[in-house]
């Protein structure tokens, strides 16, 4: 798994690409979240739409980043949660947590509303 | 036909992409459809973690056995672990409700359940954990 991670504006935006399993990749992930917060971005986009292959662990840390965003009087939006990861939010139900997009554009919009 | 295949790996996570591979390989030799793979692999890997982590407590030197056979019109997975944890009893039934619904863990059997509706609990002979998941083939 890969983590690419972008600034646009105020907006914190990490991109995760290819498999979210357990394992080291996902402290990875969960220190992405804490950083941000960390440097004062309070609007944090998270972009799926490179992630082949994702299970409960990766919807863990998920979780963990909306937690800690939330905590930081933040707000964190998904953008382009393919048609499988889309399932399991329905699943768990995080579909009831979790703002989704498939549009950047709305997406930002939406953190700066 | 696909009968007896195995797979043993330490209790490591860094044997999870492996088994993945893995029972990607079965399920599409095994007439899962392609688009169904993916289901297919989380669903098993929900028992695979589970099974290293509940059952061997990700120690390296207890070892995961992951059997797989071709059975009638579906596809069976076994996971066995050196545990004898319960997991109905242990893990219960995620994801709940409320601030339940922020736990970061205890999703995996909920999500295994929904991806490959039949997935069961018993005790090997030897009194150790075994999961069983039926993969149905469309």
């Amino acid at each position: 798994m890969k983590i690419h991670e972008e600034n646009k504006g105020t907006v914190k935006v990490i991109r995760l690409i290819g498999k979210v399993m357990s394992g080291p990749d996902l402290m990875e992930v969960k220190t992405a979240f804490e950083s941000a917060v960390n440097n004062d971005f309070k609007r944090i986009l998270v972009d799926l739409g490179g992630v082949s292959w994702m299970d409960s662990s990766g919807l863990g840390v998920l979780v963990s980043g909306h937690t800690t965003v939330s905590r930081a009087q933040g707000k964190m939006v998904i953008l382009n949660a393919t048609k499988k990861i889309h399932e399991l939010f329905i699943i768990t139900k995080l579909i009831t947590v979790f703002d989704t997009f498939n549009d950047e554009i709305e997406a930002l919009a939406a953190l700066e509303g | 036909m696909l009968t007896g295949i195995s797979l043993t790996v330490p209790s490591d996570e860094r044997m999870l992409e492996t088994v993945q591979v893995f029972v990607e390989s079965v399920g599409l030799a095994g007439g899962v459809a392609s688009d169904e793979l993916t289901s297919l692999s989380i669903a098993v890997m929900e028992l695979v973690r589970n099974g290293m982590k509940h059952g061997n407590s990700m120690n390296p030197e207890k070892p995961l056995v992951i059997r797989a056979d071709a059975l009638p019109g579906r596809l069976s997975f076994q996971v066995e672990d050196t545990g004898c944890w319960q997991p109905d009893r242990d893990m219960g039934y995620r994801p709940g409700e409320g601030a339940e619904l922020l736990d970061v863990r205890g999703r995996g059997i909920l999500i295994a359940r929904n991806l490959a509706k039949w997935v069961e609990f018993d005790l090997t002979p030897e009194g150790k954990t075994r999961a069983t998941l039926i993969w149905p083939l469309t």
